[in-house]
């Protein structure tokens, strides 16, 4: 494949990308959890 | 009832739950977007003092003028194309009308005959002196059928593609 | 729910989680090895697998901002829910748009020869993407959350105008980028077979992707919010106590 670098590299980018944004926020609800009761958190 | 603002000091009973929030971070961030905002329209308004024109509009089209900076749209005509002394010279068509263009260095990108490219710079006495050339590439794909296609066939394939 | 290791998950979000994976893993093995080379652009045809999926997913991002912001405004439901679902819809969309730009520049420096163009459609987006930054700061301005809502509310039904300009820019101005094309009426489809459905299953993808990151991020808004009101409750209690004291 020519250009590999890019091409690839956008790929990486993009998933990387989202995956480091979602583990951000779930790693922050994760840590403030722990101050909250269920009654928070009407979806469970 | 107390009800002014408390310093994080005796706040201890909400520090645990509750950071001091950093206000002034997001009206720094909208300055920041306002400006960066202005800026960017800005860009795009002067670029586009560089007019956008069509080859057979050259001369014809207000704005269009011989020596006047302009960037023009058309298609790098098949067997043109000649590379010496590290400049690139070809001719340009659009409706029939042709132009010839020099630029100086090697056009980056898919760059070939058969393509329709921008072209940034001057029509000096017939020729146009270009400084900058941007591959405009059409919004058709067309699969490569991998093995066995000749280079020439690959050419004659994307004149057909750009012209059919 | 009990035994959940993220707090923001359910049943359903995990379902979705799953297949989503899946999904991903078969574009990127469709985008990067199945679909054929294109006969101009060669292998960076393959670009816009991840570009245009990113793309479309910001415009549904921003108008899913507009449309739940409107329901707020409304005044038929005044849930801080839609709110919170404005505010994370948006935040997802400017990831994307940043995503979209980036691999967008990457791909016209193999095209078109040049990172970046000052033209229409180009200059659009990034005005697209900086009003969003602006709408997110607005967000974390400060007040009450009625306060927040009402202003980002207002806010989002005004930037989701800037959709349509960027969309069609391609076709009021002259620009170097090309036309759409897929989402483009009266003209024949210029893809060939196995790259239109790869570039299907791109937005499919990104879809679901999207799907579950809003309902991801919106329960972690509220969570945030959850603890920032706790934390004023506990605040009050305490000047009360303070003041029976006196």
């Amino acid at each position: 494949m020519e250009h590999a670098s890019f091409i690839i590299g956008s790929y990486v980018l993009t998933f990387g990308s989202i995956g480091l944004y979602v583990a951000w926020f779930l790693r922050r609800s994760r840590s403030i959890d722990k101050f909250l009761d269920d009654k928070d958190k009407p979806w469970t | 009832m107390d009800l002014t603002p408390r310093t994080s000091g005796d706040a201890s009973a909400t520090a645990q739950t509750m950071k001091p929030r950093r206000r002034w971070l997001p009206m720094v961030i909208v300055a920041v977007a306002i400006v960066a905002g202005g800026v960017v329209v800005t860009r795009f308004l002067t670029s586009a003092i560089d007019y956008y024109c069509n080859v057979d509009e050259i001369g014809v089209r207000s704005g269009c003028d011989e020596g006047r900076r302009i960037r023009v749209q058309g298609v790098v005509v098949e067997g043109s194309l000649a590379k010496s002394d590290g400049a690139t010279t070809f001719k340009l068509s659009f409706h029939d009308k042709t132009v010839a263009v020099r630029y100086e260095g090697d056009p980056g990108g898919v760059f070939q005959e058969c393509i329709p490219v921008v072209a940034h710079g001057r029509l000096q006495g017939g020729l146009f002196a270009s400084d900058r050339i941007e591959v405009k590439h059409s919004n058709e794909y067309v699969e490569k059928n991998d093995t066995r296609i000749e280079e020439s066939d690959k050419e004659a394939a994307a004149c057909s593609v750009q012209e059919g | 729910m009990p035994g959940t290791s993220t707090p923001t998950g359910t049943r359903a979000t995990r379902m979705l989680g799953v297949v989503t994976l899946a999904f991903t893993v078969w574009l990127v093995v469709f985008g990067l090895v199945v679909s054929a080379e294109d006969v101009v652009q060669g292998s960076t045809v393959r670009m816009m697998y991840v570009h245009v999926p990113s793309i479309w997913v910001a415009y549904v991002a921003f108008a899913l901002t507009a449309v739940v912001s409107a329901v707020y405004l409304s005044g038929k439901n005044r849930s801080l829910a839609w709110d919170r679902v404005a505010g994370a819809s948006a935040e997802i969309g400017v990831l994307f748009v940043a995503i979209s730009l980036i691999t967008g520049s990457l791909w016209g420096r193999l095209t078109w020869g040049t990172y970046w163009v000052w033209d229409a459609r180009l200059t659009s987006t990034a005005f697209l993407f900086i009003t969003y930054i602006g709408y997110l700061a607005v967000r974390g301005l400060g007040g009450s959350f009625r306060q927040r809502a009402r202003r980002s509310a207002v806010l989002a039904l005004l930037a989701v105008l800037e959709i349509p300009l960027v969309h069609f820019s391609v076709v009021i101005w002259r620009s170097l980028h090309q036309e759409s094309t897929v989402a483009n009426s009266g003209t024949d489809v210029e893809l060939d077979g196995l790259m239109l459905f790869t570039l299907f299953l791109g937005i499919v993808t990104f879809t679901m992707l999207f799907a579950w990151m809003v309902l991801h991020r919106q329960r972690a808004l509220a969570l945030q919010d959850a603890v920032d009101s706790h934390g004023l409750d506990l605040a009050i209690k305490q000047r009360q106590q303070e003041a029976e004291v006196r």
